[in-house]
């Protein structure tokens, strides 16, 4: 199997001390990505995410970090896929942040940086996911200056 | 995992080698390959290093494709890598056909197509690979039944594409592109 490992931590995404995303219903994760989604282990690992779904049905705000993700085959784009559409059904947000070019390149061409913002840094993300207004002020993805970037 | 390499003049007479890898149809296979086809690209041909990850995922989509649609667990697949350095990379992958849901190339014709049509929330997990991935990144891709009962399929990517000029641009920092 090849190596990846998954870490999914809670984070706060308030300004102050007493703005907690639990206080405001929100609950807030990030998932650590290390290594490479690809046939051998993307069914098995994508059981993490569902349980987590299953959990947080409503309201989850997810970032995914992908700093350390080096290869995504496309079943992990369709579980990503699935994973965004069950979480905004839900009225939750996902973000993703810090991908490398190569795995910009592959979400760009299956289309799917139109629909989930990727952000250059965790901070960005975290105001993403604090945003309402569905309004990003800096996509990583989505238009051509990932691809000059790579 | 086996290969062969060979090198010849083509009909243009330019050089050209090629690289033939056995490779037995389990997936755990797959990350040697696509680690193989990434020091191929990087090392081996005039494409830069976004079409070294691009190939990596191409030739990954096809022989999980073989290996899951198109052959038996125990059997063999076999990848064959055409570089012309001067003028484009060809990638073969075949199957035996032996596998409980194998198509006819025909039928995986059709198929792609309709796919390509599909939006990106289309709520199913497989089938972006060769519509979006393989198909998007090269400029023929091709599958044709093999006298065995398998089937071939053949990609193709030439250096002097329009798609590859703005990538090798976009490594230039003093060039902008936009679109």
């Amino acid at each position: 199997m090849t190596d990846i490992n998954i870490t999914i931590e809670d984070i706060k995404i308030g300004g102050s001390a007493n703005d907690n995303s639990q206080s405001e219903g929100k609950v807030a994760k990030i998932v650590l990505f290390k290594g490479q989604l690809d046939e051998t282990n993307v069914d098995e690992k994508a059981k993490l995410i569902y349980a987590l779904l299953e959990q947080n049905p409503k309201n989850l705000h997810l970032l995914m970090n992908f700093e350390g993700l080096e290869y995504m085959n496309s079943k992990a784009i369709g579980y990503l896929t699935d994973w965004y559409s069950k979480i905004s059904e839900g009225s939750g947000k996902m973000v993703i942040a810090m991908a490398h070019p190569n795995i910009l390149d592959i979400l760009e061409v299956v289309g799917l940086t139109q629909l989930i913002k990727c952000l250059p840094t965790v901070d960005e993300a975290k105001l993403e996911l604090l945003d309402t207004s569905g309004i990003t002020n800096s996509n990583q993805g989505g238009d051509n200056s990932s691809l000059i970037a790579a | 995992m086996e290969n062969v390499t060979t090198q010849h003049i083509d009909d243009k007479g330019q050089k050209m080698i090629e690289i033939t890898i056995t490779m037995p149809t389990q997936a755990y296979f797959l990350s040697g390959i696509r680690d193989f086809t990434l020091t191929l690209i990087k090392n081996m041909t005039n494409f830069s290093e976004q079409w070294a990850y691009r190939f990596q995922s191409i030739v990954d989509e096809l022989c999980n494709n073989a290996i899951e649609h198109g052959s038996k667990e125990g059997e063999i697949i076999k990848i064959v890598f055409q570089n012309n350095p001067k003028d484009f990379i060809q990638i073969m992958v075949e199957d035996t056909g032996t596998a409980a849901q194998h198509m006819k190339a025909d039928e995986i014709n059709k198929l792609i197509e309709s796919r390509k049509k599909q939006n990106a929330l289309n709520g199913l997990i497989r089938g972006r690979g060769l519509p979006k991935i393989v198909s998007e990144w090269t400029d023929e891709l091709e599958f044709t039944d093999t006298e065995k009962g398998g089937i071939r399929v053949r990609v193709k990517k030439f250096l002097n594409d329009p798609k590859l000029k703005q990538a090798i641009a976009s490594n230039d920092p003093t060039h902008i592109v936009l679109n």
